[in-house]
């Protein structure tokens, strides 16, 4: 159900639309004209303004200084509430349901169809199913939301933006929990939506994804607008130079080649647990960056943690330094010489609320530790060491961590592993929802520690990442190995079709 | 305005606390005198012991209401022991040895079971004061000899000896938590399980343990109790508990774990005393003096709540 929008005069005009946050000056002078039926896209590294300009439409934030017109007419946005009223409405990227209601208890939340005091279940129901059909987006009903996959709950997000009569829906990086093929089919539904008359508002870090289904582009770099022009126009070059001030024609560093094979540092044989992965052996040796591709759900991260001790495979033996390190665990694991840097860094990797310097030296704790206790000097100056040498820029150690960018917190978890002076990193998608600057910094470390002589396990879902760092690469789908890709074999064709082979 | 709210953030307990000090020092005649004060610290020792301890558990992510049962429990097995053996010291040993037991029961419940630290504790209570009335045959238990009462009663350069062990027994819980890699382990598992646990921590130890020493605390605080009151006696009362966790939250130790501090809880103990003291000295009617700390309580949580989303 197509309508023919004749988008001339603009949903929503921001003028002059500033916003300051204490000290940071977040956005500075913005104009921009959202239009009904296009999809407007926001590029910027991190830090650069664009989450919260979309969180000023939403209401979440509340500009500084500057207008925003709604129709022409002058509105003031004070809450999210107000948002609402006026149809704006935000999908973010931590979603927010209840995972222990049905689908139509969240999408109807708020809005339930009543008797009186009472809910009526049946025309709930239906108004929901209506809703679904509208935009031709089928879910079971009566499903628990836990239960679903993250591309599900997501329908069920936007869903519930859709029955509340949306006329601008702000998405905040909606595919990067996502994978490949379940983000398409989330770009034909935000393209759908846009044909169908909404303004949309997209966020996102995928420069290939915002070429492929954007009208507008607004490009912003440290809070200023640095250019809104026509999506045909833009190229992937193009945005980068926008969006950094700098030409990244070299998005990865040299990469040297690995010592002669010696002894592997891990060997991993016929290793299997129920449900993750199967069968999986292979080996690493000193300086050699391993990659492990595939789509998320491939088991890659079940993998990266049975390895590192932190799950008990089924079957299978894992060798470390020519020792057998099966069943030993974490502490084990550490004090041999692995460092993982996991998926999630809020979640997984980070104490959130406490210092840099008590993140940073966590795990090796028991190196400045004596009967009396924590020697703070020692810990502080190794600490000190560390963070410079991956480029951590904070300031001060004592600092918390919710104080460094989300690049520059990744940037300390490998500050953390350096201090380990690790013989194997594994590193669990290592620059996810991270900006462009940050990218290089962390793909410089790592070659750093391969020249240095670590053997580095590279989990990622970014193809380009993998073909520019790895000297070779293994792609799992449903759980085994099917490729082991080195030389003119790496392709992003052979990786591709190999990702999806057996799904 | 916001480094004055990060400071009130961090520092608000002990401005409050200095100024209620000063206010009912200048207002109230008896207030700051030095025998108020030396039996003011004597009140609190046990509190003081059991909310240490308190304050560690918490940060590393658990409650423990049998801490009350404990208290109760552990001076009947002592004064057991004391009426057969005659010796104090196996007294103490004894009660210390229950309170440990007590608590690396409740451990590993919570961490192997796995069941929520707040119903497990609340279950094992239960268990704990039976225990007390078992071994106590449900009679009120006096020591046979001299010694036990000295316990908390002897006086060194005029503190009882219940304040210099409080003293002592503060001191080791701010070391352990401030200047050992345990200290950072119990931060780092309550602020966030899955990190610590992949930073190699054994996160199901590190909760344990603070069952196990919060359990030998409240023993320890239990039997400073009875001796004191040279007695003691079965009961099920759970208001022992309530005192300590009031003065670990009124500190502003997160419930949610991770934050925290020992001087938190100790300045909170003391604000409490000096107001329960304050109210006593001027003669307010106590059904008052509940209301109103009833009332400062949710201040205080309050307080915390607002400074902690304005500069969050």
């Amino acid at each position: 159900m197509k309508q023919n929008v004749q988008a001339i005069a603009p949903v929503l005009t921001l003028t002059r639309v500033s916003k300051r946050f204490d000290a940071t000056q977040a956005l500075l002078d913005i104009d921009v004209d959202f239009h009904a039926g296009k999809v407007h896209a926001l590029v910027g590294e991190n830090g650069a303004g664009k989450s919260t300009l979309g969180r000023i439409l939403l209401g979440v934030h509340q500009p500084s200084q500057g207008q925003i017109k709604v129709d022409g007419k002058l509105v003031s946005i004070n809450s999210p509430a107000d948002g609402g009223k006026l149809g704006f409405v935000g999908i973010a990227q931590e979603l927010s349901l209840l995972p222990d209601r049905s689908v139509i208890d969240n999408i109807a939340l708020g809005r339930e169809a009543t008797n009186g005091p009472f809910v009526n279940f049946k025309k709930t129901k239906q108004q929901v199913l209506d809703v679904m059909r509208q935009f031709d987006m089928s879910l079971d009903p009566d499903i628990m939301v836990g239960a679903l996959s993250v591309a599900e709950q997501q329908k069920v997000e936007i869903l519930r933006a859709l029955g509340r009569d949306a006329r601008l829906i702000v998405f905040d990086e909606p595919t990067a929990r996502l994978a490949t093929h379940e983000a398409e089919q989330l770009l034909s539904l935000v393209r759908s939506l846009a044909d169908s008359g909404k303004a949309v508002v997209y966020v996102s870090h995928f420069l290939e994804e915002i070429l492929n289904i954007s009208d507008t582009i607004t490009v912003l770099r440290n809070g200023e607008h640095v250019r809104t022009g026509p999506a045909k126009e833009e190229t992937r070059e193009g945005l980068i130079m926008g969006m950094t001030g700098r030409d990244l024609q070299h998005q990865f560093p040299p990469i040297s080649k690995p010592e002669k094979p010696g002894k592997p540092i891990l060997k991993v044989s016929a290793l299997c647990k129920k449900n993750e992965f199967d069968d999986i052996s292979f080996d690493i040796g000193r300086g050699e960056i391993v990659g492990i591709a595939g789509l998320v759900g491939a088991g890659r991260s079940e993998l990266a943690h049975a390895i590192y001790g932190s799950t008990m495979p089924d079957k299978g033996k894992i060798e470390f330094c020519g020792e057998d390190i099966g069943l030993a665990g974490i502490a084990n694991s550490i004090k041999s010489g692995m460092a993982l840097i996991p998926e999630a860094r809020r979640t997984q990797g980070l104490i959130l609320g406490r210092s840099i310097l008590e993140n940073t030296s966590l795990p090796y704790l028991s190196r400045f530790s004596s009967w009396i206790g924590l020697n703070k000097t020692h810990e502080k100056r190794a600490v000190d060491e560390s963070c410079s040498g991956a480029l951590v820029k904070h300031a001060g150690l004592h600092k918390d961590i919710d104080s460094l960018s989300g690049g520059n917190q990744q940037k300390l978890l490998f500050a953390r592993a350096a201090l380990g002076s690790p013989k194997l990193l594994i590193a669990d998608e290592p620059t996810r929802g991270v900006d462009i600057g940050a990218k290089r910094g962390i793909y410089n470390l790592i070659a750093k520690m391969a020249s240095e002589g670590e053997a580095v396990l590279l989990i990622s879902s970014e193809i380009e990442e993998i073909l520019g760092m790895c000297h070779r690469s293994l792609v799992m789908a449903r759980g085994r190995i099917v490729a082991d890709l080195s030389g003119s074999q790496l392709t992003k064709e052979a990786v591709i079709n190999a990702a999806f082979s057996g799904v | 305005m916001n480094s004055f709210l990060q400071f009130l953030r961090n520092y608000g307990i002990v401005v409050i606390t200095i100024t209620l000090f000063l206010v009912l020092a200048i207002t109230t005649e008896g207030f700051a005198t030095p025998r108020n004060m030396r039996n003011l610290l004597d009140q609190q020792s046990t509190i003081l012991i059991a909310a240490s301890f308190m304050t560690i558990a918490i940060i590393a992510g658990n409650f423990d209401v049998s801490v009350s049962s404990i208290f109760v429990a552990a001076p009947l097995f002592a004064l057991t022991v004391e009426n057969s053996t005659g010796s104090a010291l196996f007294a103490v040993i004894a009660a210390v040895v229950i309170g440990l037991s007590m608590g690396a029961f409740n451990g590993v419940i919570v961490t192997r079971i796995k069941v929520n630290s707040f119903i497990a504790t609340l279950a094992t209570s239960f268990m704990f004061f039976g225990a007390g009335f078992l071994i106590s045959d449900r009679s009120l238990m006096r020591p046979d000899g001299e010694i036990y009462q000295m316990i908390a009663r002897t006086r060194y350069f005029g503190i009882t000896s219940a304040t210099w062990i409080a003293l002592v027994v503060v001191i080791i819980a701010w070391v352990l938590l401030s200047r050992t890699r345990f200290g950072r382990n119990v931060y780092a598992t309550g602020g966030n399980r899955e990190a610590a646990r992949l930073a190699g921590v054994n996160v199901d130890r590190v909760q344990a343990l603070t069952f196990v020493m919060l359990g030998a605390a409240a023993a320890l605080a239990g039997v400073i109790n009875s001796s004191r009151s040279i007695s003691a006696q079965p009961s099920d009362d759970f208001s022992f508990v309530f005192a300590v966790l009031t003065a670990v939250i009124v500190g502003g130790t997160s419930i949610a774990g991770g934050k925290g501090a020992i001087w938190r809880t100790v300045t909170a103990a003391f604000f409490l005393a000096f107001m329960t003291n304050g109210f006593n000295l001027n003669q307010i009617d106590p059904i008052w003096q509940r209301i109103i700390e009833g009332i400062v309580i949710l201040i205080a949580v309050s307080v915390d709540a607002w400074t902690q989303r304005r500069s969050g």
